[in-house]
């Protein structure tokens, strides 16, 4: 086994390992904005299994497919996830913004 | 099997536990799972892809992360909706 080739098995490890983390953390976490927390990892594994497809092919059009991909998720998760916090909110509250009550009260000295 | 196509199978699998939190959570957390699911199988295609050494099949992952990702919009719409 090459040097290379111990690398594209350590991407890919990692890489599934995030996805598993965040699908286990989706399962187990209490409300939808804790489950939200954890779909973050799954970008990270797209990531790192990018570049194991790139490590192990090289520039080439899956390579250039899998980096696309990668860096749609990037750009495409983030803005999911705050989309459904705010849909999330929308639907419990009625509104996004902060209530009467709500956050945090300062006694004032 | 390859590794490509060991990893690509323990993605497949991590897609049940996301029809799970769909079927018998709410709808947010539904959504929630939705947008994981989306991208657990846009990578498994890829994954897929490599595994076979069919380049043309990656295709189907993007197509399938960009209809994933407009999907999930949709579903976010009706969620607003929902009082």
């Amino acid at each position: 086994m090459s040097a290379r080739d111990a690398f594209v098995y350590a991407l890919l490890g990692v890489g599934t390992g995030a996805e598993v983390l965040a699908c286990l953390g989706v399962v187990a976490m209490r409300d939808a904005f804790d489950r939200l927390h954890y779909v973050a990892p799954s970008t990270l594994g797209a990531i790192l299994i990018a570049a194991a497809v790139w490590v192990r092919s090289g520039p080439s059009f899956i390579s250039v497919k899998a980096a696309l991909l990668a860096a749609f998720l990037l750009i495409a998760s983030p803005a999911l996830a705050h989309g459904t916090a705010r849909a999330s909110r929308i639907s419990a509250k009625g509104d996004w913004r902060r209530q009467r009550g709500e956050g945090i009260e300062v006694e004032e000295p | 099997m390859n590794e490509w196509q060991v990893a690509a199978t323990i993605l497949i699998a991590a897609l049940a536990p996301c029809g799970w939190v769909c079927m018998r959570r709410s709808f947010a957390e539904g959504v929630v799972a939705l947008q994981l699911a989306g991208t657990l199988a846009s990578l498994a295609l890829l994954l897929l892809a490599e595994g076979e050494g069919r380049q043309p099949f990656a295709d189907l992952a993007l197509v399938l992360a960009a209809l994933s990702f407009a999907g999930t919009l949709v579903f976010l719409r009706f969620l607003e909706r929902q009082r």
